[in-house]
């Protein structure tokens, strides 16, 4: 028998290797022709072939990624906090802000294109763009969820609107905070990929882009591959950020 | 005696609470139970009327009051200990003078936390605690300070009923053993008895007040006398005066 622990990791790794091994037998089988489905091992030998270009193109990608998502952050904190701390400003900003989320981001590339000129820019933009927003609306649920009871025995004490903020409104964000981290990290890498694959000359997105005009199927799914495995990297780093940094919101 | 007292009036009535001493405010939901201890404590402005504490007119909240309530809202990033020190951080930094040098902290929240019975659980998270001992931990927040007036909004509402009345005991030990006017809004009407001086029977549509009972119990009270015969005639009384404040005004 094996642990509670190892199962969540064993599980879905045999199932995945499971389907990886009925793709290669099917594509073999059914005679499936390469350039419109090529077999795992024809992918993973591409991808061994190209493998310095491709990790020009994903190191490219990550920064991209990255510097889009620490302005969003930063962006994302303010504004939560902004919202979350006033009604008024709440009031006023939350419904553009849903309103400007629901625009889809692709929609706005090139525009950023025309400003900004192909390449880096508007790939960190496009990640900015699709990583605030969860940052900023989970921070402002933290903050404007605060106990009438607690707000009542701080205030009863003489404290400040800042001390309540810094006391009890911070900490008590945090595991909402660290809980959008994840969540915005895969936006902004889903908004530095979509940017790439229209207006850019490096990156998965770009590589992905050139493979499909070349008719290259196998670099197509080498580049699908890569991006996967940087997304669920993404995601899980975080994810590990978030439970140690918060314990004490996970209780049993 | 209005040096020590607090005079509270809602809709045209007055009220006087003594130094020390413990009053109950029973009445139906909405009668303005909660918006009386807002009152009171200055977080809520009366629109009309005087609220006086220690002969000061009330006008911002005040920093000499202990607060709690059903839910003990504590913080669950913080150590019982670091729970009950969260007032004094404030005062301090606040330049209050009633709070001791830091290094007097620890010493006094180990001590008052012995008096409700939670030696050894300073270290312990809020989330380990049952539900009474997270508000003897509540209790102890709103007592660090040591407040002239502690005001407590259904307190033990949410406990077991022998958890509840372990806390009614301890209520009666702190009262004692430290010097504080107690303001309850409770539903629970032994809890009333058991606890206060007097009673104040609300009535809603407007909040009034429409009964008045002194507790002539002597102290400390047992368990045993707000069961007994006294204390079930004033629980009758209490019933019978509820019940019509409950039904809608005509």
């Amino acid at each position: 028998m094996i642990g509670p622990r190892s199962r969540r990791v064993v599980l879905p790794l045999a199932v995945f290797v499971g389907l990886v091994l009925a793709w290669e037998a099917a594509v073999t089988v059914l005679h499936v022709q390469p350039i419109v489905l090529p077999p795992p091992s024809g992918v993973a030998l591409t991808m061994a072939r190209t493998a310095g270009p491709i990790a020009f193109h994903a190191w490219h990608t990550l920064l991209t990624t990255l510097l889009g998502f620490v302005a969003a952050v930063g962006l994302g904190l303010l504004l939560g906090f902004a919202i979350g701390g006033s009604a008024t400003v709440n009031d006023a900003l939350y419904p553009l802000l849903v309103g400007f989320n629901s625009i889809p981001k692709a929609a706005v590339v090139p525009l950023l294109v025309m400003w900004f000129g192909i390449g880096t820019a508007p790939a960190v933009l496009t990640a900015f763009l699709l990583a605030f927003f969860p940052v900023a609306v989970n921070v402002a649920v933290g903050l404007a969820t605060l106990e009438a009871e607690l707000r009542d025995v701080l205030r009863s004490l003489g404290a400040s609107r800042w001390q309540i903020f810094r006391k009890v409104g911070v900490p008590r964000t945090m595991p909402l905070f660290f809980a959008s981290l994840k969540v915005a990290v895969s936006s902004a890498f889903v908004g530095s990929v979509i940017s790439e694959t229209v207006a850019s000359n490096a990156g998965i997105g770009y590589l992905m882009a050139v493979a499909a005009s070349d008719f290259n199927t196998r670099l197509a799914f080498g580049g699908l591959a890569v991006l996967g495995a940087m997304g669920v990297l993404l995601y899980g780093i975080f994810a590990v950020i978030e439970r140690r940094m918060t314990a004490w919101a996970y209780a049993e | 005696m209005t040096a020590g007292g607090l005079t509270e009036a809602l809709a045209g009535v007055s009220l006087e609470v003594p130094r020390g001493s413990t009053v109950a405010f029973v009445g139906p939901s909405g009668c303005g139970k909660s918006t009386l201890l807002k009152l009171i404590s200055g977080l809520l402005n009366a629109t009309a009327g005087a609220i006086t504490v220690d002969g000061q007119p009330v006008d911002g909240p005040l920093t000499n009051v202990g607060m709690a309530f059903q839910n003990p809202v504590l913080l669950p990033w913080r150590s019982v200990l670091d729970n009950v020190l969260l007032p004094l951080e404030i005062l301090r930094e606040n330049g209050d003078p009633r709070a001791p040098a830091p290094d007097l902290w620890r010493a006094r929240a180990v001590a008052l936390l012995a008096t409700v019975g939670l030696s050894g659980a300073e270290r312990r998270q809020p989330r380990e605690l049952s539900g009474g001992m997270r508000q003897r931990v509540s209790l102890c927040r709103a007592l660090i300070h040591q407040p002239a007036l502690l005001l407590l909004d259904e307190p033990f509402a949410a406990l077991d009923a022998f958890t509840r009345e372990e806390m009614w005991e301890l209520y009666q030990r702190l009262r004692a053993e430290r010097e504080f006017t107690g303001v309850l809004v409770t539903h629970d009407l032994r809890e009333a008895i058991f606890l206060a001086d007097a009673i104040y029977v609300l009535a809603s549509h407007p909040g009034r007040i429409a009964h008045a009972h002194r507790v002539a119990l002597p102290r400390p009270r047992a368990l045993a006398q707000v069961y007994g015969a006294e204390g079930s005639e004033l629980m009758r009384r209490l019933r019978e005066q509820i019940r019509p404040s409950r039904e809608p005004a005509a």
